[in-house]
């Protein structure tokens, strides 16, 4: 019964609280002895367990979960998502002993991206998937996905516009999808836990913002209410 | 038990309001400081990572601080979230309004860039005419920078030049400069443009912040007491004096109201909170100028040009690499006409590399370009002065409360004609200084950022001796509120082209020394 209260005030009680001390002090024989009156000494055991100390609470080793399953691809269709795959394999290919966009699974990262960004960043992705893809059905007759090197070259190129600042995208419809997904992907990519294990004593990769560096924690936060 | 009493109530812990404290507390003034938001702890709520490591791989949380530039996914929890404490603007004129809440506010993060002000800002009509002065000049404020610029170990090298005042720097030899800061350097003294150094606070131990260098002084003489997360909405006044007499607070966990009752009161929460705080008190404005002539910085434009000699890597020892500095050059002389009035400095940067973005390539060509220009580029941008205009304003925006039920600001700001001029002229006498040293232009932008952006705003409580045109007097004195101070950047009459703070700092000190001796004076 004892034993069964101490494991209920380990559940409900913060760490280190009075509660917790006084559950600890219950199981201490001598406090047992010292209740029912009757002292029996046993010389061989301790005479008192140790309080509870934060630092001796083990701090157990965890993974990510990206090193133990895949993201569930579930925002665009299968032909946009073949498209962006195809927009990958293309913007950012692997290169000299980096991986490319595939490698780093950046599609699929970005299907969860614009899954949960704003309304208008999807409408941008998804219209301008799209609009690849019907622009390559029209001239080739196939998809986006099974163009050719030329062929997506053909498509692509007018659509690339220099942009002296990052935020400064085109009005166009589709050339400010391909910006934003050039940008997005090579992002995705450089960020990747694939990169940097190919950059190992080169953490800050440059010209991509900041692929490491100090990550400030929720500060005080207020609770909702 | 009865609560404590204290002289003079600080709103705000940034530079400001920490050298307000400092000052105050150093005279035996007992001072209780709110803080809007809580202290950050570097060791707890600091941790290094790799982009992998976090939530969304290091891109912003989508939708988050949508008009804070500067955010990403490492720093975003520093910043004000817009949806807790929003504000409102004109569809067609976004605002970038850039805020920090902990503890030090904006000064545990600035760029650290220390210049004064000269007379070409504080006496712009006898210059070019344009706008008002302000009610003191350089020699007024010249001590006072001397005293800011020694506890902020402000470096730079004294040039002696009218637009760019010299300060009390800390002595220090600058490395020689590179191959290409000599040439460009070289190349704009030809045209008259004088070319120094960069000038910065080196503070103490990498940390130039109220929270080590004011904050600690004023504690330790025992008369400063900080309350975190204490969110003030207005500030209270006697209906027989017509004086501040306190301020009520709202505690931003419990949301639990308080009042506290003080002899004076300083307002120091920033530019824009300390002027919102105003506005929603409804106090101090008989002028009616209250929350107008909002100004700040322009930051965007810029050039970037590659060196061929050190492209693909070729680059020999001495060549790349440095920096420069030019102070304001234009419009320094009446006989200077040109379609803009005011000006810009520029900062020049050796040795930087290509952005992606500056090319329409993609994949394995891309690559091999960004590879060619790494290390091979001089950059030069820009930081230019807006002119202070009426319409340019901020206002309650009483269909709107933030999370404690607060009305917001709305903000409108607008770029004119003079805005565009001047930041095309910066970007073609780049770009043609650039083309002269024979180096290969790969961007070039006049585009400019938000209102802002620069997070400098200043202005919307600016200075004066007429009280019918300004809101305080030189000394950051309410006209209206004898007793009333607001010590941020709201004062500012026009802004330069210079980072505000040491101005700012400079500005507190003088206001609190000047309040503590009226106070002694039992004139508040």
């Amino acid at each position: 019964m004892k034993r069964r209260n101490f494991v209920r005030s380990l559940l409900v009680a913060p760490a280190g609280s009075a509660a917790l001390v006084a559950a600890e002090d219950s199981q201490h024989p001598n406090t047992q002895a010292h209740d029912t009156g009757k002292p029996s000494p046993k010389p061989n055991l301790p005479t008192r367990e140790r309080a509870f100390r934060a630092e001796n609470v083990p701090k157990l080793q965890t993974v990510q979960s990206d090193l133990t399953s895949n993201g569930y691809q579930h925002f665009f269709t299968i032909t946009q998502f073949a498209t962006l795959s195809k927009l990958g394999a293309v913007l950012m290919p692997p290169m000299k002993d980096k991986p490319g966009a595939l490698d780093a699974k950046a599609p699929e990262f970005l299907d969860f991206l614009i899954s949960v960004s704003p309304l208008d960043r999807q409408e941008v992705y998804g219209v301008g998937l799209d609009k690849l893809n019907a622009q390559a059905t029209d001239r080739f007759h196939k998809p986006f996905a099974e163009l050719n090197a030329t062929q997506v070259d053909a498509i692509l190129r007018p659509l690339l516009v220099a942009r002296p600042w990052s935020e400064d995208f085109p009005d166009d419809p589709l050339k400010n999808f391909v910006a934003r997904v050039h940008e997005d992907l090579r992002k995705a990519t450089v960020n990747s836990r694939e990169w940097a294990d190919s950059s190992k004593g080169h953490p800050f990769a440059r010209g991509f913002g900041r692929a490491s560096g100090f990550y400030w924690r929720p500060i005080d936060p207020v609770t909702e209410s | 038990m009865a609560v404590k009493q204290y002289d003079v109530l600080i709103v705000g812990s940034g530079h400001s309001g920490g050298m307000a404290a400092k000052i105050l507390t150093a005279k035996g003034i007992s001072c209780l400081m709110l803080n809007a938001g809580p202290q950050a702890d570097y060791e707890r709520d600091r941790t290094f990572k790799s982009a992998y490591e976090l939530p969304y791989r290091g891109f912003n949380e989508p939708g988050r601080l949508p008009h804070v530039f500067q955010a990403n996914e490492f720093n975003a929890n520093q910043w004000v979230d817009e949806k807790e404490i929003p504000y409102t603007y004109p569809p067609d004129a976004p605002y970038n309004w850039v805020r920090v809440r902990l503890l030090g506010g904006r000064s545990l993060f600035w760029a650290r860039q220390s210049f004064r002000l000269s007379d070409y800002e504080f006496k712009p009509r006898e210059i070019d005419g344009s706008g008002d002065d302000w009610p003191i000049s350089l020699s007024d404020m010249a001590p006072y920078y001397s005293r800011v610029e020694e506890i902020f170990r402000v470096v730079g090298r004294k040039e002696g030049w009218p637009q760019f005042p010299d300060g009390n720097f800390v002595e220090m030899n600058f490395p020689p400069d590179t191959e290409t800061i000599k040439r460009f350097t070289e190349l704009a003294n030809k045209q008259g443009i004088q070319v120094s150094k960069w000038r910065y606070s080196m503070g103490r131990n990498g940390l130039a912040s109220s929270i080590n260098l004011l904050l600690p002084d004023a504690l330790a003489t025992g008369k400063l007491d900080i309350v975190e997360n204490a969110i003030v909405r207005q500030v209270t006044v006697d209906k027989n004096t017509g004086l501040a007499n306190g301020a009520h607070f709202i505690d931003r966990h419990s949301r639990r109201e308080m009042h506290v009752k003080t002899r004076a009161v300083v307002l120091a929460a920033g530019t824009l909170e300390s002027t919102r705080l105003l506005l929603n008190s409804n106090i101090g404005n008989s002028s009616g100028v209250m929350g107008h002539y909002l100004i700040d910085q322009m930051y965007g434009v810029s050039v970037v040009a590659a060196v061929p000699e050190a492209c693909g890597g070729k680059a020999k020892p001495g060549l790349m690499g440095g920096s420069s500095f030019i102070p304001r050059f234009r419009n320094l002389k009446k006989s200077d006409k040109r379609n803009f009035i005011k000006g810009y400095c520029v900062g020049i940067r050796s040795g930087a590399g290509a952005s992606p973005n500056f090319f329409p390539l993609y994949g394995e060509e891309l690559q091999k370009k960004l590879d060619s220009y790494q290390g091979a580029c001089v950059e030069g941008s820009i930081f230019g002065e807006r002119v202070p205009r009426y319409e340019n304003h901020v206002r309650i925006d009483k269909n709107v409360t933030d999370k404690w039920g607060i009305p917001v600001l709305h903000i409108e700001a607008r770029d004119g004609e003079n805005e565009r001029n001047l930041c095309k002229d910066a970007a073609d006498t780049l770009d043609e200084l650039f083309h002269e040293a024979g180096w290969e232009r790969i961007c070039k932008t006049d585009r400019v950022n938000p209102p802002g952006y620069s997070i400098h705003e200043v202005g919307t409580c600016r200075m004066g001796n007429d009280p019918k045109t300004s809101v305080l007097n030189k000394w950051c004195q309410s006209h209206d509120v004898k007793n009333l101070f607001v010590v941020d950047g709201a004062s500012f009459v026009t802004c330069g082209w210079q980072n505000p703070t040491m101005t700012i700092l400079s500005l507190s000190m003088r206001a609190s020394e000047y309040m503590a001796d009226q106070m002694k004076q039992r004139n508040i």
